[in-house]
């Protein structure tokens, strides 16, 4: 059962194997700390921290791939040089906030995808800022 | 009795709750009239502030209204507990992060207290708290304050209701609160039901001013202390207390209304086995054991074959095991099964809750003993398995044949942010 709980803790990574042999304790038990939490460490704050998919290479150059999983915590504000998420036109869009002649634009880190300016469009909202990306390699 | 001037309770309530979790995580209903229907798809429960502008009534059947929904291209959606509830839980934990005390009211609001500054004016930490929640999970809430629950109650609708508010409100602090109590009618006062309301309105007093104002003697004698209480609360006194720790569960109820009226005993069955799943599984979450296993159904409260019954096993032993709970539940359903009657609603209550860390058996010998592990470590063994493998992974086989009878959800948005295989996809 302790194998298949370890299992479920989907972000969990056991540090220490906890199997020993009968008769004498581990020295390690000691010193043996709870697993490492990616929650924890990625995610300071929980409550405004969402998961989103992302589709598409309009973010290649700033390492973003078609598929990765993208946390985004909407309690901070963003700033230029931020990746940000933004609702546009009905749709998710994620781009990073940027600033050229003292003026904020979305630039897309991919040639071949348009920047965004907020001039032509009333209604933009910067959804949230992206933390973090996770990319599978498998 | 008489409050302390510092201490202020607040009552803190999301604006369009359901329809706002909604249009937060779906760019495409963003400023788009957005409807949310009960359970069933029967009638409509919420709307955005977009519907509500085009005078879209709450309560509607769905069904006479559809067409014009269609016209005026609102988006309708079925009610969406798993995304409604993880909001609520952001919205919650957040908030206690913002004041002393917190009684969670329901879904979408809660009872908070909080000490006044210095300078009493508590309309900059409400202002800081609305733009915070804004901020982190894009709902826009309501804060009504007063010197109690009565008065914060009364002051948030204030606040929804007086336009240069900006969805805040003190009643504490301001000068002409006879004009405001006024405009309060006597059937919106928290506690006021609607037999109490028609007496109060049969007596001449209309609203929250004439009802403070009410002579105590002729309100006792109808009332009792209820009214008594009632009375002083709208005077500023605090009666009714914050209730931090909301006393444990005494019971679970799993129910759901029929999407087709059933009238076979299969289908009854049915249903109240997929419910004792749930409900074995939900007790088993929160370590709880029940020694009163309930069934009920019932008949349309708009129908005129008005009939309702349930019937219950107590037990010896507290459970929460599926497979005695199953076999339990299976034999009360022909209890109450009436073939004369079509069901619209049915459902499943664990009564007499015992906490399972705790739990003594009363006779035990050796061999129950090990059958009762063997069951514990199968039930632990499938709860994780659809933990894992989301829901279902693993069910029992009455769940799996053919069902008549199940709810419509025809428009159930995502679980955008409780499941991974459902979070929203970013396309530019």
């Amino acid at each position: 059962m302790d194998s298949f709980d370890s299992a479920i803790k989907r972000f969990r990574i056991p540090l220490l194997n906890d199997s020993v042999s009968a008769g004498f304790p581990s020295p390690a038990d000691d010193y043996t700390e709870e697993n490492i939490d990616l929650n924890e460490h990625l995610i300071s704050n929980p409550f405004s921290t969402f998961f989103l998919r992302v589709k598409g290479e309009s973010m290649i150059n700033a390492g973003i791939k078609d598929k990765d999983l993208i946390i985004v915590d909407k309690s901070l504000i963003a700033k230029p040089g931020d990746i940000v998420i933004a609702m546009i036109d009905g749709e998710f869009t994620i781009k990073r906030l940027s600033i050229k002649n003292d003026e904020l634009y979305l630039k897309a880190e991919n040639h071949n995808y348009p920047d965004f300016s907020f001039k032509n469009h009333i209604d933009v909202q910067i959804w949230g800022v992206v933390i973090y990306s996770i990319h599978s390699y498998l | 009795m008489r409050i302390s001037s510092n201490d202020a309770i607040a009552l803190i309530d999301a604006n369009n709750f359901y329809a706002s979790c909604e249009q937060n995580i779906n760019p495409n209903l963003r400023n788009k009239p957005v409807v949310i229907l009960s359970n069933n798809d029967g009638c409509i429960i919420a709307r955005s502030p977009e519907a509500r502008a085009l005078k879209i009534k709450m309560g509607t059947p769905y069904f006479k209204i559809k067409e014009k929904l269609n016209k005026l291209d609102v988006a309708v959606l079925s009610s969406n507990y798993s995304l409604y509830g993880d909001m609520s839980r952001r919205l919650m934990n957040l908030l206690k992060n913002y004041c002393e005390e917190i009684e969670i009211y329901s879904i979408d609001e809660a009872f908070v207290s909080i000490s006044r500054p210095n300078d009493k004016n508590l309309y900059p930490w409400a202002r800081n708290i609305r733009s915070l929640i804004y901020q982190n999970i894009g709902i826009t809430i309501t804060v009504g304050i007063g010197e109690n629950k009565v008065r914060a109650k009364i002051a948030n609708k204030l606040a929804k209701n007086i336009d240069y508010s900006a969805g805040i409100f003190d009643l504490a602090r301001t000068r002409n609160e006879n004009n405001y109590l006024k405009r309060i009618s006597v059937d919106k006062i928290w506690g006021v039901g609607k037999q109490t309301s028609n007496w109060l309105q049969s007596k001449g007093i209309k609203n929250a001013k004439e009802l403070r104002d009410m002579d105590e003697n002729e309100i006792i004698k109808k009332l009792g202390i209820v009214g008594k209480r009632l009375q002083l609360e709208l005077k500023g006194y605090k009666c009714l207390p914050i209730e931090k720790n909301k006393k444990s569960k005494k019971e679970i109820q799993v129910s759901r209304s029929f999407g087709t009226p059933v009238t076979k005993l299969e289908d009854l069955t049915q249903a109240l086995a997929i419910h004792a799943i749930k409900a074995s599984e939900k007790m088993r979450s929160q370590n709880l054991q029940s020694s009163n296993i309930r069934v009920f159904a019932r008949t349309s409260k708009y129908s005129s074959q008005n009939y309702q019954r349930s019937a219950h096993r107590k037990l010896i032993n507290a459970t929460d095991d599926t497979n005695s709970i199953l076999k339990i539940v299976v034999e009360l359903s022909k209890e109450i099964y009436n073939p004369e009657y079509k069901f619209s609603k049915a459902g499943v209550l664990m009564q007499d809750l015992t906490n399972s860390k705790y739990l003594q058996q009363s006779v035990i010998n050796y061999k129950s003993q090990k059958d009762l592990k063997k069951s514990a470590i199968l039930m632990r063994t499938i709860d994780l398995l659809n933990k894992r493998f989301n829901n279902n992974a693993i069910t029992w086989a009455i769940t799996k044949t053919p069902k008549s009878w199940t709810m419509n959800k025809n428009f159930l948005s995502r679980s955008s942010t409780t499941d991974i295989e459902h979070i929203p996809t970013i396309v530019k």
